[in-house]
């Protein structure tokens, strides 16, 4: 099949030369990892400008890109609830409410506070079932990068999957986090260099958005008007978006998924963590620019997308035909680079997620305990090695699920959703204990898989797979929420000297920062505000 | 004595600060790139640009870009100057 863009020789200098910048910034950073709080935790010592930019650009995967493109080709507008809904409240709500017990407690991940404030079991449950679907996720990205390498240079799949993998395992093995965090912030430049003049090139065609709402059915330019009807885009209804992807798939993601909040425990201190998701909120606002209009775009400019095209069109396509179709080679390049980036920001966010917890929380909590900093540092090392090689494996198994996006949600409503039931009642409310944190873990997991077999047995129906989601996560974060708090009546409470630092009420309040605009609480409520106000604005 | 050499072992690394000024990078590659794009869009015909609808994308991004990685540069350095 002969390869959908040819790019010349430009556009391979643009792509090597970002190449040859990732080795390098792991190459000079090589010589500072000397202990495992430098190579896990960039020796907390980031400013929250560059924590901020990585924590968005860490979610700002391949999924994000191509997927948010294709969702929007097919829903429309209502795609954008994906940021303003579910991502800028969960965002603030981390750095305003749960930053002071994450950063605070110096826990080193995510399992590890869940040590603290319950139970072994509770750690050993999440840190499992954490390693298992960063693996996933990083097989996801792998695959989808692999996918573009083969439409755009014919390259085999393969090929690219090994291509990849190598560079992702050089810079992380060299740099550990520092790498990961460092060459997402140049990822985060990229992606807005290289995406915007297709957003430009595209309304410039169309004729702006006064373009849109005279070409497109009405359901697709609005956010939430049609969510209650029967011509609702997204198939699900208001409660399912606000509760199921509002409230628990992106709080539940957001707050508690180690690959983003392993950027806010690489800052320098507990101000700067703190601000550090409320920093990336602010562009997280702003990235439906280079995600809907294109998608909406697509709609009206390629042939391939014309409404009346048969359902089974490919909507993950529709990216890379928009830079087919308007970026001449020069500023192609630079496009394709900058998904390039944006995948390997996706990879080796789930390695060195990988490579902590596996490290910290299974190697050294389960196999061998009380070794010296140096021998972890080791394995931490080996474990960036075989994370990439698990990913490489898993490449393939990603390849039988057509639409990526969904899948994704679906593993993280099994896992995070509950998940955050666990944190919140942990953090906000004393007297959750260790066997209740574990048995609401465990049942809120057994829930969103039992939801979903009856899903596709037939015996639940919704009106779409999305739909399914949604409502799978609110119950699988309903039942651990009511599990924990009745387990937690009945088992005996923890010393309450042992919970210092890691609740709310047994906590010193820090200080408030000096200066009115160092301070996250106001940074937050100006994201929130923006957030409803881009909401109202295209309802 | 000793102990006091040990703390400072332990604190070498990424704390050592100046590990890596990002915006070098940054303004390195930005600026690279901004130039290769223009003097490639100087050097190309209209008609690659035809699909552009006839913007010279090449050019003006190029433009850009390289202001915007000078700027990290000029920020850079001023910081390195004000350091020193």
């Amino acid at each position: 099949m002969a390869p959908v863009i040819t790019l010349n020789a430009i556009d391979y200098a643009i792509i090597s030369g970002y190449i040859l910048v990732m080795i390098l910034v792991g190459y000079s950073l090589k010589k500072y990892m000397k202990t495992g709080e430098d190579f896990f935790l960039s020796g907390r010592s980031l400013p929250g400008w560059i924590t901020g930019l990585a924590f968005l650009s860490a979610n700002l995967g391949a999924l994000e890109v191509i997927g948010m493109v294709a969702n929007s080709a097919k829903y429309g507008i209502a795609t954008v609830h994906f940021y303003w809904v579910g991502a800028i409240p969960a965002m603030v709500f981390l750095g305003i409410f749960m930053m002071p017990f994450y950063y605070g407690s110096r826990v080193k991940t995510v399992p590890e506070y869940l040590k603290l404030r319950y139970n072994e079991a509770t750690r050993g449950l999440n840190a499992i079932s954490f390693a298992i679907m960063t693996v996933l996720m990083s097989g996801i990205s792998l695959y989808a990068m692999a996918l573009l390498f083969k439409l755009m240079l014919g390259w085999s799949l393969t090929g690219s999957i090994l291509f990849g993998a190598v560079v992702v395992l050089i810079y992380v093995f060299w740099g550990g986090l520092s790498s990961s965090i460092y060459n997402e912030v140049i990822q985060f430049f990229l992606i807005w260099l290289g995406l915007t003049p297709i957003v430009f090139l595209g309304l410039r065609e169309v004729g702006g958005f006064a373009g849109f709402v005279a070409k497109l059915k009405e359901p697709l330019l609005h956010s939430v008007k049609f969510l209650g009807t029967s011509n609702n885009p997204l198939g699900v209804d208001w409660f399912g978006v606000v509760f199921g992807l509002g409230f628990v798939l992106s709080f539940g993601y957001w707050t508690t998924d180690f690959l983003v909040v392993q950027r806010a425990l690489a800052s320098k201190n507990i101000n700067s963590a703190r601000m550090t998701p409320i920093i990336a909120a602010f562009p997280k606002m702003l990235v439906p620019v280079i995600v809907v209009i294109p998608g909406l775009v697509a709609l009206l400019v390629l042939p391939e997308f014309s409404q009346s095209a048969l359902p089974s069109t490919e909507y993950n396509s529709a990216l890379i035909l928009l830079m087919k179709h308007y970026l001449p080679n020069g500023v192609l390049g630079l496009a394709i680079t900058a998904l390039l980036a944006s995948f390997m920001s996706g990879m080796a966010g789930n390695v060195t997620a990988f490579n902590t917890i596996w490290t910290y929380d299974i190697y050294g909590s389960y196999i061998r305990k009380g070794k010296p900093d140096s021998h972890y540092l080791k394995m931490g090392k080996y474990a960036t090695v075989f994370g990439v090689a698990i990913s490489v494996g898993t490449a393939y198994i990603v390849q039988s699920f057509p639409n990526l996006m969904d899948y994704m949600q679906l593993v993280f409503s099994f896992f995070n959703a509950p998940l955050f039931a666990t944190f919140l009642l942990g953090m906000f409310w004393s007297g959750a204990t260790g066997w209740g944190g574990f048995f609401g873990l465990l049942f809120g997991i057994l829930t969103a898989a039992g939801h979903y077999i009856l899903y596709k047995l037939g015996a639940l129906h919704y009106a779409s797979d999305m739909a399914a989601n949604f409502y799978q996560a609110w119950w699988a974060w309903l039942t651990d929420f009511v599990v924990t708090i009745g387990v937690s009546l009945f088992t005996k409470k923890r010393d309450r000297a042992d919970l210092v630092g890691l609740v709310f009420g047994l906590t010193p309040r820090a200080k408030a920062a000096a200066r009115w605009l160092a301070r996250p609480a106001v940074w937050g409520t100006l994201a929130i505000i923006i957030a409803a106000v881009l909401n109202i604005l295209f309802w | 004595m000793d102990a006091k050499i040990k703390a400072t072992e332990q604190e070498t690394g990424m704390k050592q600060g100046h590990v890596l000024d990002l915006k070098l990078p940054i303004g390195w590659l930005l600026s690279i790139y901004g130039l290769g794009l223009g003097v490639y869009g100087l050097v190309t015909g209209k008609e690659i640009y035809e699909k552009s609808l006839g913007v010279n994308v090449n050019l003006i991004w190029g433009i850009l870009m390289l202001a915007v990685g000078a700027g990290f540069l000029l920020t850079a350095f001023l910081k390195r100057g004000a350091k020193g």
